[in-house]
């Protein structure tokens, strides 16, 4: 969540990456630093360590999330 | 019985005395003790044993006087009983854990309906952390009954070198509902419908780092190694003296991992035991005369059943383990005692009222 904020905050398109486990901390994250409205999707909990196969999967569930909330940015 | 002019100074009378673990207590005024033994449901001079090395009686009021000095609400009643109750069991070896050099300390484990009706009582994340009024307060006044019934005092009585911040409080429940394992308590004899405290003597928390491999079927098997290394690792009284029961808290992960490889509880139990060694040549090597005439390889374990697993914490990398002490008459023996929630006696609004009023 702070590598979105920073990035964003640099002026660069970004999207943090959360999986539920830890999404109500990343709007504290976001809360504390000032930037509640950072681009964040939502990702299954756990990720790591879950396999190659689970990781593509949840890769091609996310892309369009990810891809609409860049573009929102750009508009 | 003790008076002062205000509660200010009663709390400076009751720092003076030993009577405290060392932070403020809500004062144990005659009225908050007598709510406090009312909703215990039971007589406060009824006696539940003696508690060593000072051989005080523990009575259901000299509990209460604890529990409100820890900050309890009445519905912690029952759970506060049963963990007194499970260390004056003479297997617990009370007497020698509180005066022992060791640094061990009561971790009270709860399962069952209790974990919800006298609580709630945390098991997910940071359970064993701050934030939690009946983890924190229910461990709290077992430890003051320790201080104030079992007469336990740094430097005279309580011969810890150094202790452990879980000294002060050490309770946690188990997550029972997200637990793809049978309970804890179950394991241990009881009915799933049961009420069940858990109390042994342990050192503070291990961590266990472990990331699961999804392309690795095999991967549980490292899991397993590293918690054994945690259990077993050689400078630990487990490692070294031996024969003692230990603790194993598996987060929500690494249960899912340990389940998928087709584990129940007690295979995790079987597995580990198998993994708790030194090898003869640490024995050998390392520990002097702990190594006695003949350093084999050394099991940590008698049985697997001396392995206790429960799930609790939040979901990640992160498991525990909490070596112990193993020594005493019964080698640091894990007891565990019912909880007398039916005779528990419910008082509308005294729940909230008891504590502070």
């Amino acid at each position: 969540m702070r590598d979105g904020i920073n990035l964003a905050k640099l002026g660069i398109p970004a999207v943090a990456l959360v999986t539920e486990e830890f999404w109500s901390q990343g709007n504290f994250v976001a809360q504390s630093l000032g930037m509640t409205t950072v681009p964040r999707v939502e990702l299954p909990h756990p990720v790591a360590g879950t396999g190659s196969e689970n990781l593509t999967r949840v890769a091609e569930s996310i892309a369009n999330n990810i891809l609409s909330a860049l573009e929102a940015q750009s508009d | 019985m003790l008076s002062a002019l205000d509660e200010a100074q009663a709390l400076e009378d009751l720092h003076r005395n030993g009577c405290t673990d060392g932070l403020p207590v809500v004062i144990p005024t005659a009225e908050r003790v007598s709510r406090m033994v009312l909703a215990s449901g039971q007589d406060g001079d009824m006696v539940l044993g003696t508690m060593g090395p000072g051989h005080g009686i523990a009575t259901i009021e000299n509990v209460a006087i604890a529990a409100v000095m820890a900050g309890c609400l009445p519905d912690y009643m029952p759970v506060v009983l049963a963990a007194v109750k499970a260390v004056i069991d003479p297997v617990f070896d009370l007497t020698e854990m509180q005066a022992t050099t060791h640094c061990t300390a009561p971790l009270v484990i709860v399962n069952g309906p209790a974990r919800h009706s006298c609580g709630p009582i945390a098991s997910g994340t940071g359970a064993l952390g701050p934030g939690h009024r009946a983890n924190a307060s229910i461990g709290r006044a077992l430890r003051l009954t320790m201080i104030n019934i079992g007469k336990a005092q740094p430097g005279s009585s309580d011969m810890a070198l150094l202790g452990h911040p879980g000294k002060f409080t050490y309770c946690l429940a188990e997550d029972e509902e997200n637990s793809p394992f049978t309970p804890l308590h179950v394991g241990r004899g009881f009915d799933p419908d049961d009420s069940v405290v858990t109390v042994l003597g342990a050192e503070a928390p291990h961590s266990v780092i472990f990331s699961g491999d999804g392309n690795d079927p095999e991967s549980y098997r490292a899991l397993l190694e590293l918690l054994a290394m945690g259990l077993a690792n050689p400078p630990s009284n487990n490692g070294t003296l031996t024969g003692g029961h230990a603790t194993v808290v598996l987060n929500p992960e690494h249960s899912a991992i340990l389940h998928s490889a087709g584990l129940t509880r007690e295979d995790i139990a079987q597995e580990l035991y198998e993994r708790c060694f030194v090898e003869s040549d640490v024995v050998k090597r390392l520990f002097g005369q702990f190594a006695g005439p003949d350093p084999q390889r050394r099991m940590a374990f008698r049985s697997p059943e001396q392995i206790l697993i429960l799930q609790a914490g939040g979901s990640g990398l992160y498991s525990m383990v909490m070596p112990s002490w193993c020594v005493g008459a019964h080698a640091n023996a894990a007891v565990s005692v019912k909880v007398e929630a039916d005779i528990f006696c419910e008082i509308p609004g005294l729940a909230t009222s008891a504590a502070l009023d």
